[in-house]
């Protein structure tokens, strides 16, 4: 395997996941470009750290009230998931069909929700479509309990068409209310105390009581409607069935997953494999799966073009440092502070600015989130006695026979970092800083050692890096 | 006379739900307590402890990060408060992590932090008076104490969970003795939680990873070993606690299958409790005070049943409110009456004999 292989699995891992640490990438190119796709694709290795110690340790974890206890289960899965797409497919839907805490009072549901985004993520859009109309919390957020048969309220009816599946401009006023209209009836369970319980944010008597979806017939509007064209005594289900075999929702769709997998901007090339990721869209029955493997198998993709060529969000940026650290495979006090920290970042989880979700792109990084990115980067990768950094010097200490030069150990450290690439710039300054101090021999040493602390502070000075703040 | 109106139809539901068991066993009782970060109620309780003259003394976790919460509340069987002591932090008084609690035969209540490794002593007020524990694997130190009884003797007996041990300490601190290590076999635990001795003296340990109950001797030499893996009447699934009465029968919360179950003196099972919980006294108040929310309350159907498609005995005690969610931790009154610790209920549920 050469090191155009490495750059290319990397690349990969860093799209589809959240990075790989040196030793997984070494086993993923055991596995070869395309079977990694697949393996990646369909996750059979749900492994990840379990429920029953989470609960244990994590009381909060347990019953899910708050959203900070949900956002640090959610962030504990994706620490430790041995299925990164299967995360990262479900922060993509959290940041398409955005849905927060504020208006809920109810993380449990939110939690169910991207559960929901696990299971179906990667299958059919109708049948993701569909799961998100009978989703409670997505039904309190946009109002749909308040979508009456006699009085209707478009709210999810404008969403579901304008921000979750085919774009502004391809419908009309007029659909919107037949859209809605096709929705009444799709409800909770109990809903009125349900609401009324998350209006008042009430906890009383014994803690929250997880929403489950309810249809009422005697509230749903079974007449006559015109949707985009097609008449009939359309339901929910036959709305979804029309806007997923539209082109729009194709093109919506492959446009999405483009931005968030393979670049920020879409130049020319990559309008042609966004059309190549429509055409998959139609020939697999709409299955997200078939648009992505389309994007990871594209030349494009694999280019230069594409490498570096996004800004890591804040969770991407907190779940790929702390993967490589190595820090929190068991329960730890703090969990809910390293969900706090993408917040501080610009992405809080759970609770989206608005159902637009967040602003993305170049838009992560004003002055502040790129201080909170740097110190959060810079001080996990500090830790010489997490697992993950042990392991980095671990590899170092068994490279050469004799101290590592500077040249030597900044190479090392970018390789061993997840195949890291810098421009020039970046690495004369990493290694003029080695060589004030000279050498650095690991051999025979231990944690906290001077030469330990050393490494530490030079994969600090990378996390700082520019390179380290793209995917 | 409109909340009249509505206490009397939440009473209603109480009597309607107070249902005997089929082997007329154990009855439910009663529910204690109420949701609430401070004071009077209870915030993620993990155990208790209840003393001679029937106080009991409720130990509260709380939402981690949470200034609130962390607590010891103080009341009784009739719903009386007492006060509550306690609260977050490392300092003298405080917890982190707290798991369990226990009384010694002079009425002093004792709190073990699973953080800081630390058993912390108070009188009956909770008034502060000591603490001990060192972090470490040695004879002596503790890793993570989940649990604690005291013996016939007065020497406290300590779930050392991640030394996956039992030690056994003076009640000032000074070690006397230790058994188990890491494995399935007989006397080998892993990550041991509750602890409890019965009235022969025997100890019985909950071997939380392994699925079972552990019985010795209590010099700590193994006698039999109780219970498998699964969830079938008779299995276990992540217990928790385990109590044992006068007559050697045993009551585990079964806490990974939201359900506490009965097991005579040989390990035969009996029956199994899945919580009945009504209006508590306290929770009574809350909704006399709020009308709307309780009369909503009362046009809702809160024993839905739910899609299977949505998971399994977890998500299910997640929506219908009346049953165990993560029942933690099981208790005997000198009555002999059952306290269940429902976690993620913020209650606690009594059964009692027949």
């Amino acid at each position: 395997m050469g090191l155009r292989d490495t750059k290319l699995m990397a690349h990969l891992l860093r799209r589809a996941g959240f990075g790989a640490t040196h030793i997984e990438l070494e086993d993923y190119l055991q596995k070869g470009y395309e079977a990694t796709v697949e393996s990646l694709l369909y996750p059979t290795d749900s492994d990840h750290m379990p429920e029953d110690i989470i609960r244990r340790y994590h009381v909060d974890q347990s019953e899910l009230r708050q959203y900070d206890a949900a956002a640090a289960n959610w962030m504990y899965r994706m620490i430790t998931s041995k299925s990164p797409l299967e995360e990262k497919i479900a922060l993509f839907w959290h940041s398409l069909f955005a849905t927060g805490y504020s208006k809920l009072n109810q993380a449990r549901s939110l939690l169910n929700q991207i559960d929901m985004f696990r299971q179906n993520g990667l299958g059919r859009f109708d049948t993701l479509l569909l799961e998100l109309s009978r989703d409670p919390a997505m039904i309190i957020w946009l109002d749909n309990d308040q979508n009456h048969r006699d009085a209707i309220n478009e709210n999810y009816g404008r969403e579901l068409l304008e921000l979750f599946s085919m774009g502004i401009g391809n419908y009309t006023e007029e659909d919107i209310k037949e859209c809605a209209r096709a929705f009444t009836g799709w409800t909770l369970g109990n809903v009125e105390y349900m609401a009324m319980r998350a209006s008042k944010d009430s906890i009383w008597p014994y803690g929250r009581i997880a929403w489950h979806f309810g249809y009422r017939p005697e509230d749903h509007d079974d007449g006559e409607k015109t949707f985009l064209g097609e008449t009939g005594n359309f339901n929910g289900e036959d709305i979804i069935d029309i806007i997923s075999k539209n082109d729009a929702s194709a093109r919506f769709v492959a446009t999405r997953l483009f931005q968030f997998f393979a670049a920020d901007e879409i130049d020319d090339e990559g309008e042609k494999v966004v059309e190549k990721m429509m055409e998959s869209y139609f020939e697999s029955g709409y299955e997200i799966r078939s648009i992505i493997r389309t994007l990871f198998n594209s030349d494009y993709f694999k280019s230069g073009k594409a490498r570096y060529a996004r800004v890591k969000c804040p969770v991407e940026q907190v779940i790929g440092t702390i993967r490589l650290a190595g820090s929190y495979q068991k329960p730890d006090l703090g969990v809910n502070e390293v969900a706090s920290q993408a917040f501080y970042m610009g992405q809080g989880l759970l609770i989206p600015p608005t159902v637009e979700g967040w602003h993305e792109g170049a838009e992560w990084i004003d002055s502040g989130a790129l201080v909170e990115r740097v110190n959060f980067a810079a001080n996990e990768l500090r830790k010489t006695k997490e697992s993950g950094v042990r392991s980095i010097i671990d590899r170092m200490s068994v490279q050469n026979g004799h101290a590592l030069t500077p040249n030597e150990i900044v190479d090392l450290s970018l390789d061993l970092l997840g195949s890291v690439d810098v421009g020039e710039n970046t690495r004369t300054a990493l290694v003029q800083h080695v060589r004030e101090k000279g050498d650095v021999d690991l051999r025979n040493t231990s944690p906290g050692d001077e030469s330990e602390r050393r490494v530490g502070e030079l994969l600090s000075l990378i996390a700082s890096s520019p390179e380290f703040q793209m995917a | 006379m409109q909340l009249l109106q509505i206490s009397n139809v939440v009473r209603r539901q109480n009597k309607l739900t107070t249902t005997r068991t089929a082997t007329d066993f154990l009855v439910y009782d009663r529910t204690l307590g109420v949701a609430a970060m401070e004071f009077r109620g209870f915030y993620y309780p993990v155990d208790l402890a209840i003393n001679k003259e029937g106080r009991i003394y409720g130990l509260n976790r709380s939402h981690e990060g949470d200034p609130r919460g962390v607590r010891i509340c103080m009341f009784d069987y009739d719903s009386n408060y007492f006060g509550a002591f306690g609260s977050v932090g490392e300092e003298d008084g405080q917890f982190t992590w707290a798991t369990s609690i226990a009384i010694d035969r002079e009425g002093l209540v004792y709190v073990s932090d699973e953080y800081t490794d630390r058993i912390s002593i108070f009188d009956s007020e909770g008034n502060y008076l000591r603490k001990w524990g060192e972090h470490g694997d040695m004879p002596g130190q503790i890793d993570g104490p989940a649990s604690m009884a005291f013996d016939n003797d007065d020497n406290l007996l300590i779930s050392d969970h991640r030394n996956n041990r039992i030690q056994k300490f003076t009640k000032d601190g000074r070690y006397v003795s230790s058994f188990g290590k890491e494995g399935e076999g007989d006397g080998e635990f892993n990550l041991p939680w509750g602890v409890t001795v019965s009235s022969s003296g025997d100890l019985y340990v909950v071997d939380w990873r392994n699925d079972r109950i552990q019985r010795f001797t209590s010099d700590g030499e193994f006698k039999s070993k109780y219970c498998e893996s699964g969830s079938d009447e008779g299995q276990l699934n992540r217990p928790a606690s385990v109590a044992v009465d006068k007559s050697g029968h045993m009551y585990v919360a079964d806490m990974g299958n939201d359900r506490v179950q009965v097991f005579d003196p040989d390990g035969g099972f009996v029956m199994t409790l899945e919580g009945q919980a009504t209006v508590s006294p306290w929770a009574q108040e809350f909704l006399d005070a709020s009308p709307t929310e309780a009369s909503a309350r009362y046009e809702s159907d809160l024993r839905v049943a739910l899609n299977a498609r949505t998971g399994g005995t977890y998500e299910k005690r997640s929506h219908i409110e009346h049953l165990f969610w993560a029942p933690i931790s099981v208790k005997l009154d000198l009555e002999g009456k059952i306290y269940v610790t429902d976690r993620n209920r913020h209650r606690v549920q009594v059964y009692r004999r027949v």
